[in-house]
């Protein structure tokens, strides 16, 4: 374990570590652009420089491993100092510097370090006319990616991310010395399954993902640490949102699952996470839908489920942890309902972790590991129709987006036999069989954990209470072709989450054991009885945990 | 002296095996083969051969810095990417003397127990592939290469490896990502090649040239080079004398002659009898050396104490009729155009330089021009970037400079202003570049 000082701070590190690392630990910032942890060290763009005691010349930040009794000086070196500014003035000698309408401005590594260390006296002496790239200013180069090469600062993050992360080696450079610009290797469209990561890890403008640019200026977004929902593997994400809208997933660090990555299948849900069709309880009498009150819709189910004679719960692995948990408590036990997980087949997914490694699921839920671990039975969408044929009486559908199954007329006919209370948030058939409807939230309005393929517990955070409608047109709720651009979106509704409607139900039902205030307090009664989570604290598990905004903007911003 | 190197030149059919054999060729290949491999490298270590390519570095030291233990294979390149400006010695040894490096490469290859080696040459020189190639096909028929080299249980391929147009795959991890099938990027050092190379196995690069001395060294023994030069700077050197001289050309003169010597007495002298102005010592990224500096002795240290690098020992010389900052201007427009583009300082610098100076010689000179290119100099070299290419245009451009600034102060002081750009008239009419979403 080398032990070293950089700028009077003394600090221990791991040994390998290099000096950026070290210097973060020690709570010194090494500046950096082309250095990003989970990619090869290539020591492009050379802002890192730092002093070391007994060298004469400066080093890198990044490329030098931290030696026992190193000596570094990064704000105290005069020397290095000097380079680092003339280092940026290299770099903004050729820069647009077009700030105001660059979509990076807020989350720009060149301007974050501009604004944080370049004396505001500082003046070139540049006269010359500035490098462009003629065509190639607003270039989409992929379905989801658009380039701007006058931006560009050329540290081939993207190339080493395709090259070394997604491995489809699809960026390159072309050209040669100042005219060097990045495309893909043959001039063919930027396919790749992780594509929106290219433009995470361009620390400049110069890549930016079309369906978020232009959006939302970065500065207006809050990040709510969350679990992708697109399949088992459980990539950890920031929820990006601003007013009870979510405008995009960002990558949260999770080196055991997704390091920094996210693919596009995943980050792309965010959208949909907008979408609500259903604001208020419904409940349907005669073919006629009433708008009800949550304590007209409570008392009214909790009447329901006393006096029904069979008691079915169709459960998803789509549902948290707790939420799970409480309908296997609540109906399995006390009211001693069936209850099955269905799970859906899927596409294949891919995701590479931090020591390099493919995580691979074909399961589309985030939680069908969890629903197993709850001993809960999991069936597939033939299991899910004898289910369903199982017999009359009361059904509880607890997400119309467990199974596609759920939407075929063949599962209409048989909802309408009983009564069917269905929780739903996007517009579904169900619905229309539904005796009552049930508002829930998307992931950004619930809060939870998730166990992914691996076996990893994760928390997600709330982004918001009180989702509301969002104005869409049919590409999305955030289209620049929006007609409503200047307030997206509509009066908050009433959803809740499930795990608020059942720990409600527990009380109406007078269960009093699952009359729980918190998704902590569900999560505690968990690991009270169920070994597959025995040993786990809550405040453990990820989610709010306390982060350094700096690193991880830095990778992912 | 007597011609070590260029031995050759002047000789009827001198490219031929039978030739070479008949000047006592291949003696050096099987007395290294008898000697052993530490035995060749102790006796290039104490002939004190240093690098023909440009930094001087002692060969047996490069030699001997290959890990010992190490498992997998190892390789041996030999740079014939000879693209320095005012540097043609290369091309001269392969012109008339091809076994020469040959066998050069066969006893380095040998001493670092190599058993593939490439020549790596550079994409212009087609006709000195071919030769080298011919070369290697007769050495082989003749067993001087292949599977069990003479009996001695060492095998040896020798692989002519042609590059693509760039002066940076003269650097030798560049030229290492060339031969891999990269681009020519220099990689970040440490690792060194010795250690981590080509495929990622121990590599040991050495020019041409120096390859060339190694027979010499084994054949007529240690001692017998250190004698020749001055000491630590021993050997014969190639001079590749450019300019405005008398009788340009390649000569073969022992290190630590002084460069009026060689300019005048072998150059014949500068040409229509006008006087010495200036003159690059070793290619044109070794810093300048003025007119009054041409008593220097041409030997790596002698150059390194006068501020400047003995280099490729490429010799270009000024008369008085030269201006200096288009000197400087042609140094940049070099350099601009070869940098690779990987790490700022290089990449915005050498272009910034070539705009600055371009500017200049437009006569649209301003005050602060010469301090702006000794700025962008300064932070372009002395390791701010990742190969010596920084320092390459850095150093000669500051060197001007510094030596020729009331040249500078002089176009200044005559310059016109800037001629005002034309402005676009908004709303723009042409016709939308790139595809615009």
């Amino acid at each position: 374990m080398p032990k070293l000082t950089i700028d009077g701070h003394e600090v221990e590190v791991a040994a390998g570590t290099n000096l950026i690392e070290a210097a973060r630990a020690a709570g010194v910032a090494i500046p950096y652009f082309c250095y990003h942890p989970y990619l090869t060290v290539v020591g492009q763009c050379r802002i890192c420089m730092v002093e070391i005691a007994g060298q004469p010349r400066l080093a890198l930040g990044c490329a030098t491993p931290a030696a026992d009794g190193m000596v570094v000086k990064v704000e105290s070196s005069e020397r290095a100092r000097e380079a680092r500014e003339a280092v940026m003035e290299f770099l903004l000698a050729n820069h647009p510097l077009d700030c105001p309408v660059c979509d990076q401005a807020g989350e720009c590594l060149l301007q974050d370090h501009s604004m944080r260390e370049q004396a505001a006296t500082f003046a070139t002496h540049m006269l010359e006319t500035r490098r462009t790239f003629p065509g190639y200013e607003r270039r989409l180069i992929g379905p989801h990616v658009v380039q701007n090469q006058n931006r560009c600062i050329h540290c081939s993050r993207c190339i080493r991310f395709t090259r070394e992360i997604s491995g489809t080696a699809a960026l390159t450079y072309k050209s040669r010395g100042n005219s060097t610009f990045i495309d893909t290797f043959d001039g063919s469209a930027f396919d790749d399954p992780m594509s929106a990561c290219a433009a995470d890890v361009c620390p400049v403008g110069a890549l930016t993902v079309r369906e978020v640019r232009f959006r939302k200026r970065a500065w207006k977004l809050r990040s709510t640490p969350s679990v992708c929902p697109g399949c088992s593997i459980g990539c950890n994400v920031f929820i990006d949102h601003h007013e009870r809208v979510v405008y995009r997933f960002t990558p949260r660090e999770n080196p055991a699952i997704n390091a920094t990555w996210l693919c596009d299948h995943g980050r792309f849900l965010a959208e949909s996470l907008n979408e609500q069709a259903y604001l208020d309880p419904q409940h349907r009498s005669g073919g006629l839908a009433v708008r009800v009150g949550w304590g007209e819709a409570l008392a009214g189910i909790a009447a329901e489920i006393r006096s029904a004679g069979a008691l079915r719960v169709v459960a998803s692995a789509n549902l948290s942890n707790e939420e799970l948990f409480l309908a296997r408590e609540l109906f399995g036990r006390h009211f001693k309902g069936e209850i099955a997980v269905p799970v859906a087949p899927g596409e294949p997914r891919k995701m590479r972790n931090g020591r390099g490694e493919w995580l691979h699921a074909t399961d589309p839920h985030p939680n069908s590991t969890g629903a197993r671990r709850l001993g809960l039975a999991v069936v597939d969408g033939e299991g899910l129709s004898r289910f369903l044929y199982g017999g009359a009486g009361l059904t509880l559908i607890l997400d119309a987006g467990a199974h596609p199954f759920l939407a075929s007329p063949e599962a209409l006919q048989l909802l309408r036999v009983g009564t069917t209370i269905v929780w739903a948030r996007r517009e579904h058939p169900a619905a229309h069989a539904a005796t009552w409807l049930l508002p829930t939230p998307s992931l950004a309005g619930n809060e939870g954990t998730f166990t992914s393929s691996t076996g990893a517990v994760q928390r997600f955070a709330e982004a918001f209470a009180a989702p509301g409608s969002v104005h869409r047109t049919a590409t999305g709720a955030m289209s620049p072709t929006c007609p409503t651009i200047a307030s997206p979106w509509g009066p908050p509704g009433e959803a809740r989450p499930l795990w608020v409607v059942l720990t409600a139900l527990a009380r109406a039902l007078g269960v009093a054991a699952l009359d729980l205030a918190s998704p902590a307090d569900v999560f505690a009664a968990m690991v009270r009885k169920d070994k597959a989570f025995a040993g786990l604290t809550w405040e453990t598990l990820g989610g709010r945990q306390p982060h350094e905004s700096f690193r991880e903007r830095q990778h992912v911003g | 002296m007597e011609p070590v190197l260029l031995r050759a030149r002047g000789v009827a059919d001198s490219r031929s095996l039978a030739a070479y054999l008949a000047a006592g060729g291949y003696e050096g290949w099987k007395k290294a083969l008898g000697m052993g491999p530490d035995a060749v490298t102790k006796e290039v270590l104490d002939s004190e051969l240093r690098g023909r390519g440009g930094a001087g570095f002692p060969t047996g030291r490069k030699w001997s810095f290959v890990p010992k233990d190490h498992p997998g294979p190892r390789y041996l390149v030999c740079n014939a990417d000879e693209s320095e400006p005012g540097t043609f010695k290369d091309r001269e040894i392969i012109e008339y003397d091809p076994h020469q490096v040959v066998e050069g490469v066969a006893i380095a290859a040998f001493a670092i127990k190599a058993n593939t080696a490439y020549i790596y040459i550079r994409g212009e020189f087609v006709r000195w592939a071919r030769i080298l190639e011919d070369a290697i096909a007769e050495a082989r028929q003749r067993g001087f290469l292949g599977k069990n080299v003479m009996g001695s249980g060492f095998d040896l391929d020798i692989w002519v490896h042609r590059g693509a147009g760039a002066y940076i795959c003269g650097e030798e991890t560049a030229l290492l990502e060339s031969i891999e099938g990269k681009r020519g990027f220099p990689r970040l050092k440490p690792p060194f090649p010795a250690v981590v190379g080509v495929f990622g196995q121990p590599t040991v690069i050495n020019n041409v040239e120096t390859l060339a001395c190694v027979p010499h060294i084994i054949v007529r023994g240690a001692a017998w080079f250190a004698a020749i030069g001055r000491p630590k700077n021993t050997g014969p050197k190639l001079f590749c004398v450019s300019g405005h001289v008398n009788r340009p050309g390649v000569y073969e003169l022992p290190l630590g002659v002084t460069f009026r010597e060689i300019i005048e007495e072998h150059a014949g002298g500068i040409r229509g009898g006008r006087k010495l102005k200036a003159f690059f010592p070793g290619g044109s990224s070794a810093p300048v050396l003025t007119a009054d500096e041409v008593d220097t002795g041409a030997d790596f240290d002698a150059c390194a104490a006068a501020g400047t690098m003995l280099g490729s020992g490429g010799v270009i010389v000024f008369d008085d009729t030269v201006d200096m900052v288009e000197v400087a201007d042609n140094v940049a427009h070099f350099y601009a155009h070869e940098s690779c583009g990987q790490c700022t300082p290089c990449r915005e610098g050498s272009d910034w330089c070539m705009d600055i100076l371009d500017r200049l010689v437009a006569g649209h000179g301003q005050a602060a021009d010469p301090d702006t290119l000794l700025r962008i100099c300064r932070f372009s070299s002395a390791g701010m970037t990742i190969c010596p290419l920084g320092d390459a245009f850095a150093l000669p451009i500051s060197s001007i400079v510094n030596k020729y600034r009331a040249e500078f102060e002089h176009r200044i002081a005559s310059a016109t202003p800037l001629p005002q750009k034309k402005q676009p008239v908004l709303p723009w009419a042409g016709p939308r570049p790139g595809f615009g979403i």
